[in-house]
């Protein structure tokens, strides 16, 4: 049985002369698909111009592959590649739908990675306990030290000479924020502390060195205050004050870090593999507690923005700052469990 | 993993081998390092500059009051910093506004498609090798020495990594597993056995003694110099030259004049070209004109 081909061919064309005219058609159709699909998207594109996307795309690679056998015509076996590369980016495009990542991300993979990294988590949190503690002692044996790490904007008037009324007066009713500024200020945290995060996470990449130094020193101001306002008498209520947003805020801090522990880990300890497939493995983990510590940091900058001011009772502050934590915790270590049959 | 091989082809790397589901491999220009600066900068350029005209367009219109309008600053360059990558590159498959300017884009190294995933790690390590570095140089003149070195390292350790590897990727495209490529370009010619003049030259007839002389390398040298018509002169003297060439070579018998040489270049491509490919067919590839010698060495190996 012969295969008569649609297009009229000379008789003596040669072999690949035939085989490029039989197929010209199919190929000038694709370019023109692939032109409109990089355009505006194959969502736009209707049901029966998708499909022959797909089949002429095949269609595509099946001739340049017979092209490279039979063919020596160089313009032709430029044409097909390029061709097929365009069509190939087109077809293989991501394809997910946003509410389907966000969906599975929260369900399964958050809580899978934070409880897969415990060892990269365990460096984050301890960069800041280590600095808060260190902050606490050296405050102890010299206030002078605050000096050193609380750097004067931060500290805002609250150094050791204030006296404990204004150190009481700067926990409650701190100003006149009304709404419209609570806002603003909400919005100002957030950006300023996600940039934080995400600076102390992507340095993790050197060797986690400056993510952990970046988090120590986080604590260390945590624990200067902390011992300033203890010194004042005031400990309880600057742990209320500090709890109802800090246990997000920084536990997000601690998990960036954790992320960037992840990375510098996998730099530092690549196991069998190179240092490149070791960073591309597990930096997936470590994208994902990226994530979780944005996430945290709009919670938290929301809290610390608005509930701060509006909660003024250092037991109801307590509640909330530790209740949320707990509720971080929950979700974590519960969600996206495979069910396991007793 | 990745069996992709990095060749440089007159001084533009090519991205072989790269293997699409369906198992044909086809092949990508890595893009070069001065269009991904072009890219980058149009970003930058873009972004904040529609940051700027935005805000000084509602401000002139005074819809938003002092607070609102803070707030919606903040947010807004908070936005256009990471976000604003990772949703571009989602949304339009791996290219920025400035990306689809000069022309790149990114793809996954591996052959499959571009993750989310992928796209969020690559664009985050942008802190680090992009945003960072601006800042500190814009605020770099109010730091102690110490300082001040550690960061021109670290730019210069940023910069330099791209340099240093073969497919040319950043921190970010590491750990992503990704690769910038130039966005393929499909024209297709005509094909020259079938172009002007059929049988024109049809009276030239070559034997296999004429015809087995040269290999795949030379058809395509002649192929291009036919894709080129003359048009100087000087251009014309050359096709001549190249003509009387191939004439002394394969010890053709008859004389050709000089207003029939662009004819007999084309039949002479012609009939190679059915020559060697149907030799090829049949398993003996001509690579060059030194098949011949190669293929004595193969059997005396």
């Amino acid at each position: 049985m012969t295969v008569q081909p649609t297009t009229p061919v000379s008789d003596d064309a040669i072999r690949s002369a035939r085989f490029r005219r039989e197929r010209e058609a199919g190929w000038k159709r694709l370019d023109e698909l692939v032109a409109r699909a990089e355009k505006r998207g194959v969502q736009g594109m209707s049901y029966e111009d998708t499909l022959a996307l797909a089949s002429l795309y095949r269609q595509a690679m099946n001739s340049l592959s017979v092209a490279r056998a039979i063919s020596m015509d160089k313009a032709l076996l430029t044409y097909l590649e390029a061709l097929c590369a365009r069509a190939y980016l087109v077809v293989y495009a991501p394809q997910e739908s946003v509410t389907g990542v966000l969906g599975r991300l929260f369900s399964h993979g958050i809580p899978q990675a934070f409880r897969r990294t415990q060892v990269a988590l365990f460096v984050g949190f301890l960069a800041l306990i280590l600095g808060a503690f260190t902050g606490y002692v050296l405050y102890g044996q010299d206030p002078a030290w605050f000096f050193t790490f609380v750097p004067p904007d931060l500290s805002d008037g609250r150094t050791p000479e204030a006296s404990a009324e204004y150190l009481r007066r700067t926990l409650f009713d701190d100003g006149a924020l009304t709404g419209g500024t609570m806002g603003v200020f909400a919005s100002l945290l957030f950006s300023h502390n996600t940039q934080v995060a995400i600076l102390i996470f992507a340095l993790g990449i050197f060797v986690t060195l400056p993510s952990f130094v970046l988090t120590y020193y986080n604590g260390l101001i945590l624990g200067a205050f902390y011992a300033m306002f203890a010194q004042a008498g005031l400990g309880y209520e600057l742990l209320g004050w500090l709890s109802i947003h800090g246990v997000t805020e920084l536990a997000a801090i601690c998990i960036a870090c954790a992320g960037g522990a992840q990375l510098g880990l996998a730099v530092l300890l690549p196991g069998n593999r190179t240092r490149r497939a070791a960073l591309s493995e597990r930096g997936r983990d470590a994208v994902k507690l990226m994530i979780l510590a944005g996430l945290m940091l709009i919670v938290a900058a929301f809290v610390e923005g608005f509930l701060r001011q509006l909660v003024q009772s250092t037991e109801m502050r307590l509640a909330i700052g530790w209740g949320l934590g707990l509720a971080w915790f929950g979700w974590l270590m519960l969600s996206g469990r495979e069910g396991r049959r007793a | 993993m990745t069996t992709t091989t990095v060749v440089k082809v007159q001084g533009q790397r090519r991205l072989e081998n790269y293997l699409p589901p369906e198992g044909v491999p086809i092949s990508f220009d890595i893009a070069g390092l001065g269009a991904r600066l072009g890219a980058q900068m149009l970003d930058l350029i873009i972004t904040f500059g529609g940051v700027l005209v935005f805000l000084l367009l509602l401000n002139w219109a005074n819809i938003l009051g002092g607070n609102a309008f803070a707030t919606l600053y903040f947010l807004l360059i908070f936005f256009v910093r990471i976000p604003y990558y990772i949703l571009s590159e989602l949304v339009w498959n791996g290219r920025t506004l400035g990306k689809r300017i000069v022309r790149i884009r990114v793809i996954s190294v591996d052959g499959t498609r571009l993750t989310p995933y992928q796209i969020t790690a690559r664009n985050l390590m942008k802190e680090v090798e992009v945003f960072t570095p601006i800042t500190m140089l814009f605020g770099a003149t109010g730091f102690a020495w110490p300082v001040a070195t550690a960061m021109l390292l670290w730019v210069f350790g940023v910069l330099v990594v791209p340099f240093l590897n073969k497919r040319r990727q950043r921190l970010g495209d590491m750990i992503a597993g990704t690769i910038v490529v130039d966005q393929p370009k499909a024209v297709l010619l005509p094909d020259l056995t079938q172009t002007e003049g059929q049988g024109a030259g049809a009276r030239f007839v070559f034997d296999p003694s004429h015809l087995g002389i040269y290999g795949r390398y030379e058809l395509q040298t002649l192929e291009q110099i036919l894709r080129d018509p003359p048009k100087t002169p000087q251009a014309r003297a050359r096709v001549a030259e190249v003509c009387v060439t191939i004439l002394k070579k394969i010890d053709y018998p008859e004389p050709v004049e000089h207003r029939e040489q662009w004819e007999f270049l084309h039949e002479f491509y012609r009939q190679q070209r059915e020559y060697l490919e149907s030799r090829h067919l049949f398993g003996d590839s001509r690579e060059n004109k030194f098949h011949a010698k190669t293929k004595k060495q193969d059997i005396s190996n």
